[in-house]
């Protein structure tokens, strides 16, 4: 999407001035208007932000008219003709289960924690993604299509640490979130965690790290985000998947999920 | 003490009647009224019991010592009267020796005995002081309750408007709360910081504004919406907090880094603007370096940049335009 920006961050832009959150956050949605596209995102805050924006919108005319005098300075309307969604929305109910099964080239043999993240399925009010927020199956489903199995493990809906701002402002409380979601994690034995969100993923990533400093612990658990794991399940390398990019090392994971 | 006074005067009097006339009776009882006044004086200064006892023993012990000289006495009487007087001169000086030596020694007592209550009292003083600092405490470890002994809130701490702007922007659900807890009680930041999103519901219906706003455990929320998903009463939790975070950060508390994030939004159009490395990486897996967003069009950042502008977002976090940074 050319031109686009910044969602802007739910949690920060959120938390200072929602009018200022709202008119960027609506600028992006008239760059998808302009070429009659809906938004898909691979983020739950980008996702949040454009999702509740668009919906806050199409809602209230009030707040429509409010933000729509903003953007008439930058020559911008917006007119509430496109949809957002998720990467894993689409991939569920726009792809299919059938469909992705059969581009599976390589099935996996991996056991995973899934790491659902907070702002794609809630605030269900509003989001409106088939499931059940408290104990939902979309991502799970997703992931054992792939042939890796979902490992269930305790509190596995709680939030990583990182949204609010929070990472950002108070690292030391970002991180014991983190520290007791890889606490779960690891007593379920898995051999990877899998997230849809790239913020999620950093704070598992950059945020095990942390962790380990912090807590003298030596959590060597790889991320990877759904895209990665259907990307390897579909044949890709993981130079491509850009594996060698994280702090987390995901070669023994990757290695033992093609049977290598 | 006043027994022994009395006890002494009968002793000069025993002495007198035997010996002498009245003349000089009254010196010697005026003298030794006056020791037993100063003694009396002192005692009632101390106004305590144990002193009364302690000295019993001691009245004791004198009165063996007058019989003693009683004997004596009745022996001189029967020999000569001249030597006797002078005898009698010699007891009254000793009588009055010892008299002295025993105001001395009780008004050591005395002392010593203010010491010990003085002593005593104050440490009293300090057991109640801890006693009372622990119950303070606890007060401060109850977090549960907004209304202390301490701390009576009154309207005079409400603030309408502040409530008014949570109705005013359509959380009226702010309302329909009923304290129940289930917020807290599924609250992951509450499980480890002194965030506590039932009180600050509560605060922001009351209108306590200064509370809400001024206390940091309001940015220990990372949105995660558990609260709001598990709410009975479905009240915008999130949304609420989010509110209160507004006024927050346009009364002046916005933590550095975040006005940073607002910073990088403005200088680029991202909050976390691409650098080198993955500038690298996009080469590497075969992306044009710069992705097609802002980054790659500066029409769309300037129109970023005016957004933030016409909300007056520079202004709110101090965006120095000359520098790219902030004017702090």
């Amino acid at each position: 999407m050319e031109g686009a920006s910044c969602c802007p961050a739910p949690g920060v832009f959120g938390s200072f001035d929602e009018e200022t959150w709202a008119t960027i956050a609506a600028r992006n949605l008239t760059l998808a208007e302009d070429i009659g596209a809906d938004i898909m995102t691979e983020c739950n805050g980008c996702f949040g932000s454009l999702f509740e924006c668009n919906h806050m919108l199409k809602e209230s005319e009030e707040k429509k008219a409010e933000i729509n005098a903003n953007l008439a300075e930058i020559g911008r309307e917006y007119k509430g003709t496109i949809n957002v969604k998720h990467f894993a929305q689409i991939l569920r109910d726009d792809v299919g289960f059938e469909k992705l099964a059969s581009l599976i080239e390589k099935p996996l043999d991996l056991n995973v924690a899934v790491h659902y993240g907070c702002h794609f399925l809630k605030p269900t009010a509003t989001i409106g993604i088939e499931d059940n927020a408290e104990n939902p199956s979309i991502l799970d489903d997703l992931v054992e299509i792939t042939g890796a199995k979902s490992i269930d493990y305790k509190d596995k809906m709680m939030c990583c640490g990182a949204g609010g701002g929070l990472r950002s402002r108070d690292l030391d409380v970002t991180t014991s979130f983190t520290k007791e979601k890889l606490d779960h994690m690891t007593e379920a034995g898995v051999d990877a965690i899998v997230n849809v969100c790239p913020f999620c993923h950093l704070q598992f990533d950059q945020g095990q790290i942390e962790v380990n400093e912090r807590y003298g612990t030596d959590f060597a658990l790889p991320v990877f985000h759904l895209a990665q794991l259907y990307g390897l399940a579909m044949g890709l390398s993981a130079e491509e998947l850009t594996f060698d990019a994280q702090r987390i090392d995901a070669t023994p994971a990757i290695k033992k999920a093609l049977g290598e | 003490m006043i027994i022994r006074g009395v006890f002494s005067m009968t002793i000069i009097n025993r002495l007198k009647s035997l010996f002498k006339g009245d003349n000089e009776e009254t010196d010697i009882n005026n003298d030794v009224s006056n020791t037993s006044d100063d003694v009396q004086v002192t005692s009632s200064q101390i106004e305590s019991e144990p002193v009364v006892a302690e000295e019993e023993p001691v009245v004791e012990v004198e009165e063996a010592t007058v019989e003693e000289s009683e004997d004596s006495s009745e022996d001189l009487a029967s020999d000569d009267i001249e030597p006797i007087e002078e005898k009698v001169e010699a007891l009254k000086e000793e009588i009055h020796e010892k008299v002295e030596a025993k105001k001395e020694e009780i008004q050591e007592k005395v002392e010593t005995i203010k010491e010990e209550i003085h002593e005593k009292v104050e440490a009293e003083l300090d057991a109640e002081e801890a006693d009372e600092d622990s119950k303070n405490n606890d007060k401060e470890r109850d977090k549960m309750t907004l209304l202390t002994d301490k701390e009576l809130l009154t309207d005079a701490n409400r603030d309408p408007d502040f409530t008014a702007e949570f109705i005013d922007s359509g959380i009226e659900t702010v309302k329909h709360c009923f304290q129940c807890g289930t917020c807290s009680g599924s609250c992951p930041s509450g499980r480890r910081t002194p965030y506590k999103v039932r009180q600050i519901v509560r605060k922001c219906l009351l209108g306590l504004k200064e509370e809400v706003i001024t206390d940091d455990a309001l940015w220990m929320c990372t949105t995660c919406y558990t609260c709001q998903e598990r709410c009975l009463r479905s009240v915008k939790i999130v949304e609420i907090i989010k509110k209160a975070r507004n006024i927050a950060a346009h009364a002046g508390y916005m933590a550095k880094p975040h006005k940073m994030t607002g910073v990088f939004v403005m200088n680029t159009g991202h909050g976390v603007p691409i650098n080198d490395a993955t500038k690298a990486l996009r080469a590497k897996i075969g992306l044009p370096e710069i992705p097609p967003t802002t980054h790659a069009y500066p029409e769309a950042l300037e129109e970023v940049q005016k957004i933030c502008k016409i909300t007056g977002f520079d202004e709110l976090i101090g965006y120095d335009e000359a520098t790219g940074g902030l004017k702090e």
